[in-house]
Formats: C-alpha cells, sequence, structure tokens
C-alpha cells in the first residue's frame, strides 16, 4: 500500500518526533502498551484495547497500574520485550536532555518499576481520570539494550534514531529523504502478521504533485485532500474520501498586554467590549466556507467537536454588524474621518494581524476578516510571516493580533498550557496573556472530574467563560478528508490517528493490482 | 598560465570566506531559530526550545559559534542539520548526487540544442525555419519553470501512467526487486520529465543568445572573406563564426554552472525530485543553520569555480583575451 505525504518525517525517534508523518511511520514500528478506541475515551480504560500489555490491574488507591506484558511480545531482531524497557523507556522521554515535546503530557508519572520481566508498574503522583491514557498513549515503547547508555544529542544521531527497530506490527526496511519511507510486515509477530505485506510512503513537496499520485494510480491513500481538488476527486469513483474530524481549531488571538510594554494592559484589547464588538462584526461562518468550502466547521471555542468533553451548545457571539456598530458607538469609537476609520480621542481603530504566510487558507480568511471589519470601520493590517519570524514574534509577544492554530492531543489537558494563567507567562503558549482564575478553576475542574457527565459540564463553563471574554475570534475547525483506493478494506478510523489501525487493513485478492504483489519473495 | 590559475584560486578563497562570513551573521540575525517550526504544538514549550538551543550551542554568543563552526568545517565537519536530524555531510551526500544528475543532463542538452537551433537559424535569418523556431524560443524563454513543469505533468503521466511516473526519482514500490538494468531504465524513466522540462527552458536561454552572437559575427570582413573564397554557408558558420560568436554562451554557461549542484527548485519540487534545490529552500524555511550554511558554501564555491572557467573558456574560444603571454 502506497501513502502519498507531502514531506520527509522530522526523524523516526519517537520521543523527539512532531510531524505527522513521524508518528504514522513510528506508530507501526513500535509498539504502545495498549491503545486508544475510536471514541477517543481518555477517561479510566474504557475503550482501551491491549497491545503490548496483555493485560492490567489498578491498584486500589488508583495511584498505580500493573501491566502485565505479552510474554511473546519480541523485538525485531528476536530479543524479548520486557518490563525494564517499559521503565528505561519513561526514563528517556522524561530525561531533560532528550527535550522531548511529549515530557509534559506524562508529567503526572511519578515512577515506572519493573518487579519482574513481564510486569511495569506506573505510579502517579496525584490521582487523575486519564492516568491510563497517560501511561499507555504518549510513549511508544524503545528496546532498552539498543539505547541503554546513549543519552541526549547521541540519541538523535544514533543508528536507531534512523533505522528504527521495535515490537510493532511492521519492521522498518529504508528511509530515502525526500523519495519514500518502506516498511514490511512482521511475520512473527505476537499480535498477528499485518494483512497488508508493504507500506510505503512516497514523498512529494508539492501539494499538486501528491494528488496527482493518488489520482494517477501511483499512491493508494492520501491524508489530506486540498478543498480545491474535491471536484476532481469526485470524478475518481475507484477512490473513496474519508471524512473524520479533525483535532485542529484557529483563531484570532488578541494581545491582551501592551506589545511595547507587557506590564501594562493593550490599549485597544484589554477593553472586552471591543473585543466582543470585533467578534460579532466577523461572519465567521461566509469566512470558513470561503476558505475551506465543506471540509472546516465554525470553531466552538478552544476546543474540537470530536472530544467526548465538548458540549454543541455553547452560546457564541451572534454575528451582527448593526450591533458591532452599535457597540463600537456607544463605547466612544467613532467615523470621524473621510477613511471611514473609526477613532476615539484621535486614535484610529487600527491594529495589525500577524499571519503565518504558510498557512493559505489563514491568508484567505484574513483578506476576509479584513473586509468585513472594515465594514464596521475597523482598519485591520494583515502582516504575513514566514513561520520562524512568526513564532519569533508570538514568543516575545510584540502583536497586536496573531492568527494561530493549536493541533491539540486526545486529551483536551492542553488547555492549561494554551489559555490558563500558567501559559500567559513568559515562555508559555498563552501568547495572548488571557488570565481569567475562574476559566482555570473550571477548566481544572473538568480535567480532575471523574466521570464524563461531570467532566463535560466543568469544560462547558469553562467554555462558555472564555467564548464570552473573547480573547480570540474562533475561526475554524478543519477536518481531515482522507481518500483511499477502493480496493483497500478499513476498520473504523480514529480521528486523531486514522493510521493505528493499518496492520487490519487488507486487499481482497481478487482485487489487488501488479504493485499490491511487488516486493521481495515472501 | 600557472600564475594567472593560482592567482584566481586565491580569489576564489576569499571571496567564499567573505560569502560564508556574511551569511552566517545575516542568517543568525534573522529572526526565529531552528525550533520555531513546532509552531502548532502546545507540548514544544519555550523551556524545551531553550534546551535544545543549549543542547546545540546556540545561546552562546555569535562569534564563538561563529570560531566553532569554522573549527568544524576544517575539520571536514559541516554540522548538524536540525531540521532533518542528520548530520548536514549525510544530507548532502543524499542530494548532491540526484542534482547533479539531473542538472549535467539539462545543461549538456540545452547547451548542444540550443546553439545547433542557433546555427539553423542564423544560417538562414528570417526565414520560416528562423521565425518559427524564434516564436517556440521566445515562448519557453518567457513562461515560468512552475508553470511548465505543472503543464507537463497534467499532460503527460496522468493520461500515459505506464511511460511517464508522476514524478519522484524512482518507483519505490519496485526499484529494489529491479535488476540493475531495470532499475537504471526506472531511473531514466523518472528522469526524462524533469530533464526533459529544464532542457526546454534552458535550450531557448542559450538559443536566442547564441543567434544574436552569430548574427553579429556573420556580417564581419572575415566571414565575407571566407564566403569570396568560395567556403559553403554551413561551413561558414560552424568553423569560422560559431567560435567567435561563443563569448555570450560561455558567459551564460559560467552563470548556469553553480547549478549542477544547487539545482532548480521549482522543478524539484513540482516532480518531487530529491535534490539541493529543495533541501535549500527547507533549510531556509526551517532556519536549518549549518544545512544553509552548507548550501552557500557549495553555491558560492561554484558560482567563483563558473566564473574562473568561463574566463579560461573565454581565453580559448579568443587568444585576444591571454593577457599574460
Amino acid at each position: 500500500m502506497v501513502i502519498a505525504v507531502g514531506g520527509d518525517p522530522d526523524g523516526l525517534f519517537p520521543p523527539v518526533l512532531t510531524t505527522t508523518t513521524g508518528r504514522a511511520v513510528t506508530e507501526q514500528i513500535y509498539d504502545h502498551l495498549a491503545d486508544l478506541g475510536s471514541d477517543l475515551n481518555t477517561v479510566g480504560d474504557a475503550g482501551f484495547s491491549p497491545r503490548l500489555a496483555k493485560s492490567w490491574r489498578w491498584s486500589a488507591d488508583s495511584l498505580s497500574i500493573a501491566f502485565t506484558l505479552d510474554p511473546s511480545a519480541r523485538w525485531h531482531d528476536g530479543t524479548p520485550v520486557r518490563a525494564s524497557d517499559v521503565a528505561f523507556t519513561y526514563g528517556l522521554y522524561r530525561d531533560s536532555a532528550t527535550a522531548s515535546p511529549t515530557a509534559p503530557l506524562i508529567e503526572n508519572i511519578d515512577s515506572v518499576t519493573a518487579p519482574d520481566s513481564l510486569t511495569a508498574v506506573f505510579w502517579f503522583a496525584k490521582r487523575s481520570p486519564i492516568e491510563f491514557y497517560e501511561a499507555t498513549v504518549p510513549m511508544l515503547i524503545l528496546p532498552e539494550h539498543l539505547l541503554k547508555g546513549v543519552k541526549g544529542q547521541a540519541l538523535r544521531t544514533s543508528d536507531i534514531a534512523r533505522k528504527p527497530m521495535g515490537s510493532g506490527r511492521f519492521r522498518f526496511v529504508s528511509w530515502t529523504p525526500g523519495s519514500s519511507i518502506e516498511l514490511t510486515a512482521d511475520s512473527g509477530n505476537y499480535h498477528s502478521r499485518p494483512r497488508i505485506d508493504r507500506l510505503i510512503w512516497t514523498i512529494a513537496p508539492d501539494p499538486k504533485t501528491v494528488f496527482t499520485r493518488l489520482v494517477g494510480g501511483e499512491a493508494d491513500v492520501l491524508e489530506q485532500v486540498p478543498s480545491g481538488d474535491l471536484p476532481q476527486l469526485a470524478a475518481h469513483p475507484e477512490l473513496k474520501p474519508v471524512l473524520l474530524p479533525g483535532l485542529d481549531y484557529n483563531f484570532v488571538t488578541f494581545n491582551l498586554r501592551d506589545p511595547g510594554n507587557p506590564t501594562r494592559p493593550h490599549p485597544l484589547f484589554a477593553d472586552r467590549s471591543l473585543r466582543q464588538a470585533l467578534t460579532m462584526a466577523v461572519d465567521r461562518r461566509r469566512v470558513v466556507q470561503s476558505a475551506y468550502d465543506s471540509l472546516a466547521a465554525v470553531a466552538l471555542g478552544p476546543t474540537v467537536r470530536a472530544y467526548p468533553t465538548t458540549d454543541t451548545t455553547l452560546q457564541q457571539i451572534p454575528y451582527s454588524l448593526d450591533n458591532a456598530r452599535r457597540v463600537l458607538d456607544s463605547l466612544g469609537w467613532r467615523v470621524s474621518g473621510s477613511d471611514s476609520v473609526r477613532r476615539r480621542n484621535g486614535r484610529p481603530l487600527e491594529f495589525t494581524l500577524s499571519v503565518p504566510g504558510v498557512s493559505k487558507s489563514r491568508m484567505n480568511m484574513a483578506v476576509i476578516i479584513q473586509d468585513q471589519l472594515r465594514q464596521a470601520g475597523v482598519k485591520m493590517n494583515i502582516d504575513r510571516r514566514e513561520i520562524a519570524s512568526f513564532v519569533d514574534l508570538e514568543n516575545k509577544r510584540t502583536f497586536d493580533a496573531v492568527f494561530h492554530g493549536w493541533h491539540v492531543e486526545a486529551s483536551p489537558g492542553g488547555i492549561r498550557q494554551t489559555w490558563g494563567t500558567g501559559g500567559a507567562k513568559a515562555g508559555g503558549s498563552n501568547h495572548g496573556s488571557y488570565v481569567n482564575a475562574a476559566f482555570d478553576a473550571a477548566a481544572d475542574s473538568g480535567l480532575s472530574a471523574m466521570d464524563l457527565p461531570t467532566r463535560r459540564a466543568h469544560f462547558k463553563r469553562a467554555y462558555q467563560m472564555i467564548i464570552d471574554d473573547a480573547p480570540a475570534i474562533w475561526m475554524a475547525e478543519p477536518k481531515t478528508m482522507m481518500a483511499i483506493n477502493r480496493r483497500i478494506r478499513t476498520p473504523a478510523l480514529r480521528p486523531d490517528a486514522w493510521w493505528s489501525t493499518i496492520g487490519e487493513w487488507w486487499i481482497p485478492s481478487t482485487e489487488r493490482i501488479a504493485r499490491d504483489r511487488a516486493g521481495p519473495p515472501r | 598560465m600557472a600564475g594567472y590559475l593560482l592567482r584566481r584560486l586565491a580569489q576564489v578563497a576569499v571571496v567564499v570566506a567573505l560569502v560564508a562570513t556574511i551569511a552566517f551573521v545575516l542568517i543568525h540575525l534573522a529572526e526565529g531559530d531552528p525550533f520555531s517550526d513546532t509552531l502548532e504544538n502546545p507540548n514544544v514549550t519555550e523551556e524545551i526550545r531553550a534546551q535544545l538551543r543549549a543542547t546545540y550551542g546556540l545561546d552562546r554568543p555569535l562569534p564563538e559559534q561563529f570560531a566553532r563552526y569554522v573549527a568544524s568545517v576544517f575539520r571536514g565537519d559541516f554540522g548538524w542539520s536540525f531540521s532533518r536530524q542528520r548530520p548536514v555531510i549525510d544530507v548532502l551526500r543524499d542530494a548532491l548526487p540526484n542534482t547533479l544528475l539531473l542538472m549535467s543532463i539539462a545543461l549538456a542538452v540545452s547547451f548542444a540544442l540550443g546553439i545547433a537551433l542557433a546555427i539553423a537559424q542564423a544560417g538562414r535569418p528570417n526565414s520560416l525555419t528562423d521565425r518559427i523556431i524564434s516564436g517556440i524560443s521566445l515562448f519557453f524563454f518567457s513562461v515560468p519553470e512552475f508553470w511548465l513543469a505543472t503543464m507537463v505533468i497534467a499532460l503527460l503521466p496522468y493520461r500515459y501512467p505506464g511511460i511517464f511516473p508522476i514524478g519522484g526519482i524512482v518507483d519505490p514500490t519496485t526499484h529494489a526487486d529491479l535488476s540493475r538494468g531495470g532499475q537504471l531504465l526506472d531511473l531514466a524513466k523518472h528522469t526524462i520529465l524533469p530533464a526533459a522540462t529544464l532542457t526546454l527552458l534552458f535550450s531557448a536561454v542559450v538559443a536566442r543568445y547564441q543567434r544574436a552572437a552569430l548574427l553579429d559575427v556573420l556580417p564581419a570582413d572575415y566571414v565575407r572573406t571566407a564566403r569570396a573564397k568560395g567556403v559553403s554557408e554551413r561551413s561558414i558558420v560552424r568553423r569560422h563564426a560559431l567560435r567567435n560568436a561563443l563569448l555570450p554562451v560561455i558567459t551564460l554557461f559560467g552563470l548556469a554552472f553553480p547549478a549542477l549542484l544547487t539545482g532548480a527548485v521549482f522543478i524539484e519540487k513540482v516532480f518531487g525530485w530529491p535534490g539541493m534545490g529543495l533541501v535549500i529552500v527547507s533549510s531556509i524555511d526551517s532556519r536549518d543553520y549549518a544545512l544553509l550554511m552548507a548550501a552557500i558554501i557549495i553555491g558560492s564555491v561554484l558560482v567563483a569555480i563558473g566564473s574562473l572557467l568561463a574566463d579560461l573558456l573565454y581565453r580559448v574560444a579568443d587568444p585576444r583575451i591571454r593577457d599574460d603571454r
């Protein structure tokens, strides 16, 4: 099976990966202890299925979980997988020298012990409803015998970082940078041989070329079909479109602190009523439809619909140009000059929105927002930036407004970093410096609640608070439109990781084409 | 001649050192750093970025970083590519041969074809043949390369999938299992479209320059003398006029020479050709300092060598330029 992608992964060493392709490849080669279910439930262990762990046992106080490993699990070199590998993996992910972006997700794990060769016990610092998720999903278990003694930079340069060797259902074969990555079925795998013989990621940096490879029959799977190519996709009955709810949302963040002096409030955006008026002036439905066609929904707030904790009945600030004008009038911002821009005490109602130039959809949306705000008497300048410069601007917080987006994990825990008071400090991810203790408390209550209805209720309160405060205009929640050749049969795909079930994908023998039979003799 | 060569090589060394120094400073002065491209991942906190900067020595003063860089280059170590997570030398080892293969074919065919077309045109100026070739070469001279590449992909591989592959350098599904001859054929099939696209673009440029130069030379006294002696028109163009009309094309050769290793960005992107052009562009986007510096050094060395080669070829083509007689 050939999967067309737009770029190389940022390595094949799981603790330091940030790209989707890197995750998709390594999750075939390495194993989690257990797999998340397609409903993305992260509370307790409901919906999880065994993987490297054959079974698990909770302690009475729920502060530890003992995982029993499958005794038949082997690394691809034949060495048995042992509990010491699990403990080693935890230590490696947490080691500051590794600088793993996954480390914040496993902070609640205090330690991992291996009382015997098949039992790994996870000890937690405090009770949390997502302990099981923390122990199983963020980490892929690594072979201690190949990595012991290697630290920091040496980990990234080690052989295994480019030629991974795990216990998963596929073995690594080759990686030709800029061209392809090949995996082959591990025929003796403890979890049974996968039904696809070979997986090949074919790499082309141009989106048009990637799409042409799919419709031209050179590839079987495309992870993200651009909205502009949907009509052409419809003309190919051999391709099956698969729409998955996304785990991304984007938004226009207002800087609530003065960019010139962060100790002072922003001269415009510190005013909650002004932020609400700006939100009212933007017809988000039209903007999102223009940029994404049907491949995105209007964002509800700092969350995604795929979370079981998201209540879709949240009250939004409705679009109304008249109401926006009335609020701005009442705040003293009135049209006085010939340029139709509102002014107060001689100061024009003008700000700059910085947009990462690499995002075509955000650039398109910014232009429409600019026009809609102009109708309300607001002058918005667009500052298109290349990515490194954009990130620099955000980190220094020297912006008026930025068009940002987050890709979220399967658990909503990241909201503390992205919108909580803790993230508002220098170096945090709450770039607009939104601070609301009541929001923090509601989000914390949601994250620590042990049952879904209570979690939903707390999160609803938190989300409603932040929507009403309008520290950002919530714009789009893009969906993932995949295309898969119809000869390939798939079970249900997980929204956060469509590749998680590849081992179960199959092609009926009567529908196999020459390429499906290619490869070394088996 | 040896003295001249030594002087020019010394100039090359000075130019490369200057370019490398200025580039190093400018690259580091630009906003952002190699760890900025993790933008949408809230888990990559500023703390982790700071840790990575310290690991790679990017938190040191710029002069110290430069001194370390120069020392490592002299040891043959071009550093670590942050974006590709491997030594820069390995990245170059993968990309340079691909670019060299594509560009050497494209440039060799372009110069041969461009000169041949110009000879055909200049032999019968303003004839129907001349006008048709001029029109076609003007078209290819004018079109943007990304447009032409996109059209080529849309018209050929998409319609004739068995014959023309849609980009890439080999077929990843079958290449490893093919015989040596089969692998070469596979490589040739993948090379033909990007090389042909580049050839169409380059040969149009060469033909236009060469035609103009030939038309300048053909009215010259020595050509008239040759004609008076009864030399055939074909022989006049090929043996007498062409050598004297080569100087502008030699200049073009000198300018095109660095592309042998620095590649053609748009063609590589559209055809998915894993060469240096893409490496350079992605290293700029990702602030991959070490990789970008290596590309700049290679580029500046080739520009200087291209210029030196052009000067040497001038001396071969035109004996009047030999100043050290």
